[in-house]
């Protein structure tokens, strides 16, 4: 099978889904969601079956990347971010119909819900692209495809302030950071006289390239990446998009449009970093945002009460944690025995377990009315010692704890820096790597050591779903935490 | 290096010179207007403004308008394709046509999901 | 099946089990039960398949942190005679003890943790035999240490029973702390993790202090897995567990990890005198005063926990011969495994039938109504106390002749000194216990136990008397076995000395407790097993909590604000300035995102 049928078959989901929520008198919209999910499932394992091109000097690869393990990982980490997006809306209806108009007379009591599962199908197809994209062209539509529809998925809950603040800082920040990104495009068309990645790579290569107007391409670019990636300085709206957004949509955003910025950066970067003429001087503007990030990811953390905006520092210090890995690549001869690709993309494999794990707990406390700030989740281990496990594997594993996956992805990132001998940066990764230990460890803390707030000691429902997704997040944590292997290898 | 900004300070400073100076002479210049709430209102002739400055629409209005630029543009993708077509067809690049049937299937289906949630209905 | 796919099966099945009781059929018990036993079966036929598939087979190794050529840790089986004799004896007592749980723990509450425990103390005692590098040895080392905690503690509504697993954590961690210490200078010294690797490296190191250092070093680890002075204090208390996992645990298998690794390692004793001697004499000093001890216990497990912690003691001597000793040791280890899981299972049933008595005063005369106890015990005894021709025999004599061998003096009139003390308190055991009238209610009710748990005890009674026989031993232990010629051609001091012993304990106990009702000498010194729990404890209450509070003025006073809340305050400080940033402002953002770009481009350009 063809590479790219992969994704019009989730366009084609997404589009089925939205015809059967317009024509089909559905009682409950919510299996929208679980028909998405299973389409998604059955496109996942499809993922196994891609066959390598039979006409290699076909004008679609002229656009679209050839399969290879690095781009199938991506649209894998896709689509299982999709599926647990999805797991997540299902629990997260009642708060959603809640917060957009009340239905007229006579309308579906659960109007507007069905968009709410279609669209995140069509980010994942944008996604899925975004990891093959390999002309700017598509890799700019691609990218527009996945923010355009996080735009309207944030300000979703249109009833609710904090939603629609998220939904038009986006807006507003994602529209100026596209421009930067076409203005970039630009000028890297007029420097290489290519629209792709290939050709860009040799002409960025060659001795007599313009290096000023090249550099110049690079930071502008550089700007709307780390935006896209929550990087410093650029990280500013992470945080206040993460609070206000739906807790699905937080989790979705945090970590698929991570991945697919990631890939699109390991893509966009990488041609210049090989450059003989260019590569130092791209490294070092590399080394600088990574220890911004590192630094204000982790530390910004330490005084935050609400745990989506605890998630959303987070997410911007293990950003910071993917960048050292690729500020930390070989220049053009030396001898680098880890592959900076092999890092970065167990890194974000790494982020996606864990990240989505604690979203899956947060989300079920959301729906259960528990609230999300840190006050709410005291005491939890005596209300529901199964989500407090549950979130303790995934708060270790952020923090680092041996034996988990975080404490690898961590560990190859500073090996990697090692190797580079990339000093500040080991220095800024170990300030931040220690605040983590304190922030993520405090929640732990507080779940186990702190007796609950008085009023609500109700337990906690769980639906099966949702339960079976988070053990089995949870066995992925702990399992590829002890045999690491099995992801490094894919890579190298 | 910052040479080479030399040129682009000249210009901010010609640029905002330039409306700075007219500023300047025009006050000097021009004869002084006369002030009065009357001169100021919206109407000089004496009609008085009623309402707000700025009318309100409905919000319909902009969701019809909407989904006609949506649709206005992306029909104009349709010009560019046939002025090729032919081309493209002899030199036996198949999946042309096909490509824009999925476009404009995509399309269609698009206008579908508009009628049926009513959104170009201008009662609901 | 080949080689690689056993070898992971003996080692992933156990822990599969554990999982599937601890995830999913724990509400089940009797279920958890067939499937821990059913995986412990499993575990012995692949280790005999294994054993059998000869020695075409040398290690097999899997990259798990393979970063190469820079970093790279490997899961490697060795699979020579060693480990492969010690894996069928953990295997086939790890089962025979399952089987007897199965009717000792029939009506347990906690049944499933019971045989979860089990099953997981299979799997890391199976890593452990099997590791072919110090680094994975010790991930298992610490595995077992968990599986023994959680064993020992099984009944944690009994007080004594928690602290006892408490007690057992806290000082194998002393040990364990020395054995790290042990791996890493080890590391350093000859830049390997691997035994192999380390086995030629280890003639070229310079420094013979820092050699010695490490050596004693990854001894202080069998120390403390193996119950030696000064850290056996943990050993007596573990009998708090239930009785079955006292046979497995605390007599059979995991106390000999320590032997194991010492015979694994022998290469590196070679290489250092000083730490070899000191290995003998601390196994010759555990053997006398464990045997000393239970000159004067009433517990019946007690009896036998001092009996084992002594017999370790002998096998410790013999591996501080190096490679001369070891297989000597080995050889002991295999032996005694089999006798003391009998004795341990064969107390068990008689716990079992007098209502969880375990003071032999309060029983007696049960050689009536427990016959098959009885004489299966009464084997077992034989082979510990060395009846010529049982098993203990030849494993014992083996260690003396080879310390005699070895110029080893002292240890060597310490193991016969022992060999007096041993069938002396034994042999009062079984009077007081089985002999005579019944003293209490209990005993006179005692019914002999159901097949369940009698077939086990018969199996091993075969075993103790049998094992060192060469159609049993030939596939289990690399060299030592009964050897009639070698022994009637070089009777000599050994042999008669150690006879004599026998005799000479047999008939002193024989003429003391025939007829006795209560123990007719008291020596409260050995009672009180030389009062070394109180020491360690003044010593931690005085001396290391003095320090401690101490240390913890000088941490709270000096360090704390010097390199924790300094840095504190310092981070919450950048913490402050980075959310003064966010002042959830648009147009604010947008500015900064445009200083951002300036910032860069002017950076760049």
């Amino acid at each position: 099978m063809q590479v790219y049928y992969l994704e019009f078959f989730v366009v084609a989901l997404g589009l089925v889904m939205l015809m059967v929520d317009a024509f089909a008198k559905l009682q409950d919209k919510r299996s929208l969601a679980r028909l998405g999910i299973l389409g998604l499932g059955v496109v996942f394992l499809l993922l196994f079956a891609v066959q390598s091109p039979s006409n290699a000097a076909s004008p679609v690869w002229k656009f679209y990347a050839a399969p290879d393990n690095l781009s199938l990982f991506f649209k894998g980490v896709a689509l299982l971010t999709t599926i647990l997006s999805l797991v997540m809306a299902i629990d997260f209806a009642p708060i959603v119909l809640s917060k957009i108009a009340p239905p007229d007379q006579g309308a579906h009591p659960q109007a507007g819900l069905g968009e709410f599962y279609s669209l995140p199908v069509f980010v994942c197809a944008g996604l899925m692209w975004m990891a093959s994209a390999n002309n700017l062209v598509s890799i700019f539509v691609s990218i527009e495809v996945v923010s355009i529809t996080f735009i309207i998925l944030a300000g979703y809950m249109r009833r609710n302030v904090g939603s629609l603040e998220a939904g038009v800082k986006y807006l507003i920040l994602g529209a100026l950071s596209a421009g930067f990104l076409v203005y970039g495009f630009a000028w890297l068309y007029g420097i290489t006289g290519s629209m792709e990645l290939g050709p860009i790579t040799e002409a960025l290569a060659k001795p007599g390239v313009n290096s000023t107007a090249a550099m110049f391409a690079f930071s502008l670019i550089l700007v709307s990446l780390a935006f896209k990636l929550g990087a410093a300085p650029f990280h500013i709206w992470v945080p206040d998009v993460y609070q206000g957004a739906p807790t699905p949509i937080t989790a979705f955003l945090s970590v698929g449009s991570k991945a697919g910025a990631a890939i699109v950066t390991l893509r966009l970067v990488y041609p210049y970093l090989t450059s003989p003429v260019l590569g130092t001087k791209a490294l070092a503007i590399l080394v600088v945002i990574a220890i911004l990030t590192l630094l204000l990811g982790n530390l910004g953390a330490l005084a935050q009460k609400n745990l989506k905006r605890l998630m959303g520092y987070s997410s911007v210090g293990h950003s910071g944690f993917l960048i050292m890995a690729l500020a930390s690549t070989s220049y053009p001869g030396a001898v680098n025995a880890l592959s900076p690709v092999a890092v970065f993309a167990y890194y974000i494999g790494a982020y996606l377990l864990m990240t989505l794990l604690v979203f899956l707990v947060l989300n079920v406390l959301n729906a259960a009315d528990t609230g999300e700030t840190l006050d709410s989740i005291r005491g939890l281990a005596k209300r529901s010692p199964f989500l407090a496990g549950i979130l303790l594997i995934a708060l270790a594993s952020l923090a680092g704890v041996p034996l988990t996956t975080g404490f690898i992805g961590k560990f190859l990132a500073f090996k990697i820096a090692l190797d580079a001998g990339q000093w500040m940066l080991i220095a800024a990764a170990l300030i931040g790597a220690a605040a983590g230990f304190y922030f993520y460890l405090k929640i732990a803390a507080s779940m186990y050591l702190d007796a609950p707030s008085s009023s609500d000691g109700a337990a906690i429902p769980v639906n099966l779903l949702t339960k079976v997704s988070m053990v089995i997040l949870a066995i992925l944590i702990l399992l590829t935490g002890i045999v690491p292997n099995v992801i490094v290898k894919l890579f190298s | 290096m910052t040479q080479d900004y030399i040129a682009v300070l000249v210009q901010i400073v010609l640029a905002g010179g330039f409306a700075v100076a007219t500023l300047i002479a025009s006050a000097l210049l021009g004869k002084r207007a006369l002030r009065n709430p009357m001169k100021d209102s919206a109407y000089e002739c004496g009609m008085l403004p009623v309402g707000e400055g700025q009318a309100r629409f409905s919000v319909k209005f902009y969701l019809v308008a909407m989904l006609f630029v949506l649709f206005d543009v992306e029909v104009v993708f349709l010009i560019p394709w046939a002025t090729v077509y032919r081309a493209q067809i002899e030199s036996g690049a198949g999946i042309f046509l096909f490509a824009m049937l999925g476009f404009v299937g995509i399309l269609f289906l698009a206008y579908l999901y508009a009628l049926k949630k009513g959104a170009l209905s201008w009662q609901r | 099946m080949n080689p690689d796919t056993l070898t992971w099966l003996i080692l992933l099945l156990p822990l599969l089990s554990a999982a599937t009781i601890v995830v999913g059929i724990g509400r089940w018990s009797n279920l958890s039960a067939l499937v821990s036993t059913g995986t412990a079966f499993l575990s012995l036929v692949f280790s005999v398949m294994l054993a059998t598939n000869g020695e075409a087979v040398a290690s097999i190794a899997y990259p798990w942190i393979d970063l190469s050529p820079s970093f790279q840790v490997n899961i490697g089986f060795t699979l020579d005679k060693l480990a492969l004799g010690m894996m069928l004896i953990v295997s086939s007592i790890g089962f025979l003890v399952h089987l007897f749980s199965l009717g000792y723990m029939r009506d347990d509450s906690g049944k499933s943790r019971y045989f979860a425990g089990l099953s997981l103390f299979l799997f890391s005692m199976s890593g452990i035999v099997l590791a072919d590098n110090f680094v994975m040895m010790f991930i298992f080392w610490e595995l077992v240490g968990v599986s023994s905690y959680i064993l020992i503690g099984h009944w944690y509504e009994k007080n004594s029973a928690a602290e006892a697993g408490k007690k057992a954590f806290l000082v194998n961690r002393i040990g364990d702390f020395g054995f790290m210490t042990g791996i890493l200078l080890v590391w350093i010294l000859t830049g390997s993790i691997y035994f192999k690797e380390i086995a030629q490296a280890v003639g070229g190191v310079a420094n013979a202090g820092l050699l010695n250092a490490a050596v004693l070093c990854v001894f202080a680890g069998a120390v403390g897995k193996s119950a030696q002075v000064p850290l056996h204090v943990w050993l007596p208390d573990a009998m708090e567990g239930p009785t079955p996992v006292s046979a497995l645990i605390h007599a059979a298998t995991m106390v000999a990890a320590g032997v194991y690794m010492l015979a694994r390692v022998s290469f590196l004793v070679d290489a250092s005198a000083v730490a070899g001697t000191t290995i003998a004499w601390v196994g010759a000093i555990t053997a006398l005063l464990a045997a000393l001890m239970a000159l004067q216990q009433d517990d019946i497990k007690r009896v036998l926990a001092y009996s084992t912690l002594s017999q370790l003691g002998y096998m410790v001597m013999a591996q501080g011969l190096g490679s001369a000793g070891a297989d000597a040791g080995m050889f002991h280890l295999y032996t005694h495994a089999f006798f003391k899981a009998l004795l341990f299972l064969g107390s068990g049933a008689v716990i079992y039938a007098c209502h969880h008595e375990q003071d032999i005063w309060r029983m007696g005369g049960l050689r009536k109504r427990m016959p098959i106890t009885f004489w299966t015990f009464a084997l077992g005894t034989a082979a510990l106390i060395a009846v010529p021709f049982t098993s203990g025999f030849w494993s014992k004599e083996a260690i003396l002749e080879a310390l005699l061998q070895q110029k080893m003096h002292g240890p060597y009139a310490v193991g016969i000194i022992v060999a007096f003390l041993t069938p002396f308190y034994m042999t009062r055991l079984v009077l007081v216990a089985f002999f005579g009238p019944s003293r209490t209610k209990e005993a006179e009710h005692a019914r002999e136990v159901e097949p369940v748990m009698w077939i086990p005890l018969a199996l091993l009674a075969v075993m103790a008397v049998f094992s060192a026989y060469r159609f049993l031993a030939a596939p289990l232990v690399a060299a030592g076995h009964a050897d009639f010629g070698h022994f009637f051609s070089h009777f000599g001091l050994t042999a008669t000395l150690s006879l004599v012993g026998l005799v000479g304990g047999v008939a002193g106990a024989w003429f003391l407790y025939r007829t006795a009702q209560k123990d007719p000498i008291s020596i409260p010194l050995f009672r009180d097993k030389f009062r070394i729990d109180e020491l360690y404890l003044f010593f931690v209450d005085k001396i290391q909590d003095g320090l401690a509070r101490g240390l913890t003025r000088l941490d709270r006073d000096v360090i704390d604000p010097l390199i924790a809340r300094f840095p504190a305050a310092l981070s919450l400080a950048g913490g402050s300035v980075s959310r003064a940033l966010q002042t959830g402002n648009v147009q604010t953002y947008a500015f900064l995102f445009g200083l951002g770009v300036v910032a860069l481009l002017y950076f760049v350009l």
